[in-house]
């Protein structure tokens, strides 16, 4: 059994390190090129992944210290926004949308709020208390906070 | 009732005149709607107006909602539909839901709340939003599971509603109990049940219906279970032997659904059965167990395109599949009234706000066709369909 195991591991390695590579190769500028952000009044620095699909699946509405969260996004096309999806929540764009679809049109909960454009929703999230949403990279002096997904 | 085309013209001009980001109109205000057109053409039957043989363009759904959150737990909804299908639906406006939702646990990844009011019912995937063209995964319901016949029973009905939601890593749980008084003043109903139009009247009577949705791993595995009871009384409109005694119905119903979603593919499968129990009518109906459910895959494509396939059954009698021992029991009423087993297949292509769809339908079977539009004696057995649909939504 421990020869097996020690037969298996350098394979396991090998096999291990060209899927790493393949999806350096595959996936250029993706992998941690979204910062999902918060209004800087916001209480917390960081959200667990659950509290970060429930918040942009539009299911969790309030802080932990009560203020209402606002959910700000870029169009479905958008690319940050399917990288935000697969790379932070770990969820296909067109899911997210479906389950808002479900919930608005069945009176269940409010749909988030489209912003057009990057700057746009960074300048939203910076002046709405309670904000979040997500943007290529924090700048030193963006006026908006870096929420971490764990 | 009311002008459809002037509603018609109406709605869409207030549509086309809002700007692009009109959803939220103050602060905690949201304004949604959707609208869609079909055209329908079959090589015999009618499906959403005249359509053998030549253009129908009766199907059209028209809706617009307003949502008011004061705050986080507190949420007020409503939605106006109209909405057309044939004979069966000739775009009478009418409340879709409307509620109060108040939020009795709120913290954190975990929810639990009330719902007071007209509430749409979750009964398997697709339910809840089966009249938003963009939310349905083809352009008419899987009948088997979405009966149009029964859908006003289903659909949404005056109660008190508990339901939770909880996120975790591994998945969210999501679950709704009903208890309702459900809508009923349905022609199609009638025929479904006693296969024609008697002088009386349905009314519902204490129902209750329950559904529990499991997403795994950020939604790659759906699996949920509804379940319930639908019952209603019917009222005579005149003495026997015009119409019937005064009877009730119960119908015992549950549905298993599985959906898996990958970057490029959906598979969803659903199965359920509904009992009906008919007793009290002077009169005596056999039980039956409604069987149905159906297969579909979908394959998103660039560029926003996706096409479906999909087999669907329906049985009225699972223990008369074929409806042969129906048809003997019953002079004149075709065999094949009691089935419809449907081969599915489609393209849709999703621009922004805007979903353009098409498909084709090869039917064998008339079970789920409506009866006010189709007589028993034009059924005819084979029959295929194209529809084309454009759909928009805000």
């Amino acid at each position: 059994m421990t020869e097996r195991n020690l037969r298996l591991c350098p394979n396991g390695r090998v096999i291990c390190g060209i899927t790493l590579l393949l999806s350096l190769i595959l996936s250029p500028g993706l992998a941690g090129a979204v910062d999902v952000i918060a209004n800087k009044n916001v209480s917390v620095n960081s959200i667990s992944l659950a509290s970060a699909r429930a918040i942009f699946g539009m299911r969790q509405v309030k802080w932990p210290d009560g203020t209402p969260i606002r959910v700000f996004v870029l169009p479905d096309n958008h690319v940050l926004h399917g990288a935000v999806c697969k790379e932070r929540l770990n969820i296909f764009p067109y899911q997210l949308r479906q389950s808002w679809d479900r919930l608005v049109y069945s009176g269940m909960a409010q749909a988030p709020s489209e912003a057009m454009s990057e700057e746009e929703l960074l300048n939203k999230v910076a002046v709405t208390p309670g904000a979040i949403g997500y943007v290529r990279k924090v700048k030193a002096n963006d006026p908006v906070k870096i929420l971490n997904v764990e | 009732m009311l002008n459809k085309w002037g509603l018609c013209v109406f709605l869409w001009a207030a549509f086309l005149s809002l700007p692009a980001n009109a959803q939220e109109l103050a602060e905690g205000i949201q304004a949604h709607g959707f609208l869609s057109q079909s055209v329908v053409r079959t090589t015999d039957n009618n499906v959403g107006g005249n359509s053998d043989d030549e253009l129908a363009w009766d199907l059209r759904e028209l809706g617009v909602n307003l949502s008011w959150r004061p705050n986080p737990d507190w949420l007020i909804s409503g939605q106006a539909l109209a909405r057309w299908a044939g004979d069966t639906d000739e775009g009478e406006l009418r409340l879709d839901y409307g509620f109060v939702d108040r939020a009795l646990y709120n913290r954190g990844e975990a929810q639990i709340g009330v719902r007071l009011g007209k509430v749409k019912n979750p009964y398997g995937f697709f339910n809840t939003t089966r009249d938003v063209a963009q939310t349905r995964p083809s352009i008419i319901m899987p009948q088997s599971i979405y009966l149009d016949q029964v859908r006003n029973f289903f659909l949404a009905a005056p109660g008190i509603s508990l339901y939770g939601n909880a996120d975790s890593d591994q998945g969210a749980l999501s679950w709704q109990v009903s208890s309702i008084q459900p809508e009923v003043d349905d022609v199609d109903l009638e025929y479904m049940t006693f296969l024609r139009d008697l002088p009386g009247k349905f009314a519902g009577r204490n129902s209750w219906l329950g559904q529990v949705m499991l997403d795994r791993d950020g939604g790659r595995w759906r699996m949920g279970v509804s379940l319930g009871e639908m019952n209603m009384r019917y009222q005579p409109g005149r003495s026997p032997p015009l119409d019937l005694l005064g009877g009730t119905h119960r119908l015992p119903t549950w549905v298993l659904s599985v959906q898996h979603n990958s970057e490029d593919w959906t598979y969803t499968a659903e199965y359920a059965q509904t009992q009906v129990i008919a007793r009290d009518y002077g009169a005596t109906f056999e039980d039956n167990t409604i069987e149905s459910g159906y297969l579909q895959a979908t394959r998103r494509f660039a560029n926003s395109w996706q096409g479906y396939l999909r087999y669907d059954v329906l049985y009225l009698d699972r223990n008369d599949r074929d409806g042969i021992r129906f048809a003997s029991s019953l002079p004149g009423a075709p065999a094949h009234s009691r089935f419809a087993k449907d081969w599915v297949v489609g393209v849709r292509r999703d621009m922004d706000r805007l979903a353009l769809s098409a498909e084709v339908h090869r039917v064998d079977g008339t079970a789920w066709l409506a009866r006010v539009d189709n007589p028993a004696a034009g059924l005819v057995r084979n029959w295929d369909m194209l529809l084309l649909q454009a759909a928009w939504r805000f």
